[in-house]
């Protein structure tokens, strides 16, 4: 099998790697936004409940979430396809991740911004919309786009729960043609393809607004 | 069939007989990823090919999963004639993998010292060595301590990667119960929750360390 052959494998897994991601971004987006805003905002007893949904999703070991809601799931009668599963999990641990780098933007604007708001006779969610949310989130653009690397790294995860992205794909070629270093080491390089024009993307918003907050650890 | 409670506390002491097996592979890993993530540091610091080298592998092993670099080395080191036991290749890779994130820490609480520190090493006679060993290092040390403690949750939640080379971690012991049982549910959710513990309460502990270390610096 040449090395060309082993690629068009790959490739053919790239479909789901990016459906995954860009699927898993519809959670991870809403979510970052509503509980770092909500983490912000709220105070008292609720903020406790928010903080825990952040942690619960934040915290946990993806790679476990992933299989607990995968075999869950069902058990308590709920019924989605591996790939909603996929999606849902690792677009919220992302979201979990991403909420925190919202809530940091929101603290790290100065006062004065609120309060000329409120000098203005703007209402609070007036306030956040058009004056706070868009500083931040112009601020964290470059954890943002860490996040989404994250995201992409993750979706490798989806081969473990029958999903036929890039990994699986090179796993399946794997065992037709013993054959693993040039397999293995095209599917590292793949990931690094997908991934490294995000991060260059990243360093050149970076350039213009500021380093990226490390917020996620590695993962 | 429901998620039984009684069967969920019953796998609580197989899985948890192996935590001493994830703390191990954790605190291992997290040594070698701080081994290699400082060597890439001080290399890319010196310059030169090797630095521009090292500056790449870097940003290679950032845009690569975890997962697949774990496949890659389980796969390829044999076909090499390296015969390792799953255990030491799941290190290994976990020390790869993270030095790529924990050689950013190093370059962060570097930098974070006074250019003046090194200038007074080298007016005083000191070599590379010495300044870096002596000088350097102490220093750096209290500006990486949080960071590091981040990372090692982060490694924490990434050592149920190692179930899939079938290392008798946490995860591998609740497969093996699920296995065994036919329902997976239960074991799972009970691994999940461990880790969800484990990190909540490490993380807790390296912010009060934080809060200590950074007493003294504020003045």
């Amino acid at each position: 099998m040449s090395v060309l052959d082993i690629w068009l494998g790959i490739l053919q897994g790239f479909r789901v790697t990016a459906s995954v991601t860009l699927y898993g971004l519809l959670f991870a987006i809403p979510f970052g936004l509503v509980f770092g805003v909500a983490q912000y905002l709220i105070t008292g007893p609720a903020r406790l409940l928010v903080t825990g949904i952040i942690e619960f999703w934040r915290s946990s070991a993806v790679i476990i979430l992933l299989f607990v809601f995968y075999y869950a799931l069902p058990v308590i009668g709920l019924m989605f396809s591996a790939m909603t599963v996929s999606a849902m999990v690792l677009g919220l641990n992302i979201g979990g991740y991403a909420s925190q780098a919202v809530r940091a933007g929101l603290q790290s604007l100065d006062r004065g911004q609120k309060e000329a708001g409120q000098a203005l006779g703007l209402s609070r969610p007036t306030i956040l919309l058009l004056i706070e949310l868009p500083q931040a989130l112009v601020t964290m653009s470059p954890t943002f786009i860490n996040q989404i690397i994250q995201l992409v790294k993750a979706t490798s995860l989806v081969s473990l729960v029958t999903l036929t992205d890039m990994t699986f794909r090179a796993k399946e070629i794997s065992q037709i043609e013993y054959d693993p270093v040039p397999i293995y080491l095209s599917l590292l390089l793949a990931y690094f393809v997908v991934c490294y024009p995000i991060a260059l993307l990243g360093r050149q918003v970076e350039s213009r607004v500021g380093p990226a907050r490390e917020i996620s650890g590695g993962l | 069939m429901g998620f039984d409670i009684d069967f969920a506390l019953s796998t609580l002491p197989t899985i948890l007989s192996a935590i001493g097996m994830t703390l191990l592979v954790a605190a291992v890993s997290c040594v070698g990823a701080a081994a290699i993530g400082f060597g890439f540091e001080i290399t890319r610091r010196s310059g030169g090919v090797m630095g521009y080298a090292v500056r790449f592998l870097i940003d290679f092993i950032r845009a690569t999963p975890v997962l697949v670099w774990l496949y890659c080395l389980y796969f390829i080191l044999p076909f090499y004639g390296v015969r390792l036991s799953a255990l030491a290749v799941g290190i290994i890779g976990l020390s790869v993998y993270f030095s790529g994130y924990l050689s950013e820490v190093f370059k962060a609480g570097i930098d974070a010292i006074p250019r003046g520190q090194a200038e007074a090493a080298r007016a005083l006679g000191l070599g590379r060595m010495d300044m870096t060993v002596f000088v350097i290092a102490p220093q750096m040390l209290r500006n990486i301590a949080a960071p590091m403690g981040n990372y090692f949750v982060s490694i924490l939640k990434a050592t149920p990667y190692l179930a899939v080379l079938a290392v008798p971690e946490m995860l591998g012991r609740a497969f093996d119960i699920a296995s065994e049982t036919y329902r997976y549910a239960e074991p799972l959710t009970v691994a999940g929750l461990i880790f969800l513990g484990l990190a909540l309460i490490i993380s807790q502990a390296i912010k009060r360390l934080e809060s200590r270390l950074l007493r003294p610096m504020r003045r």
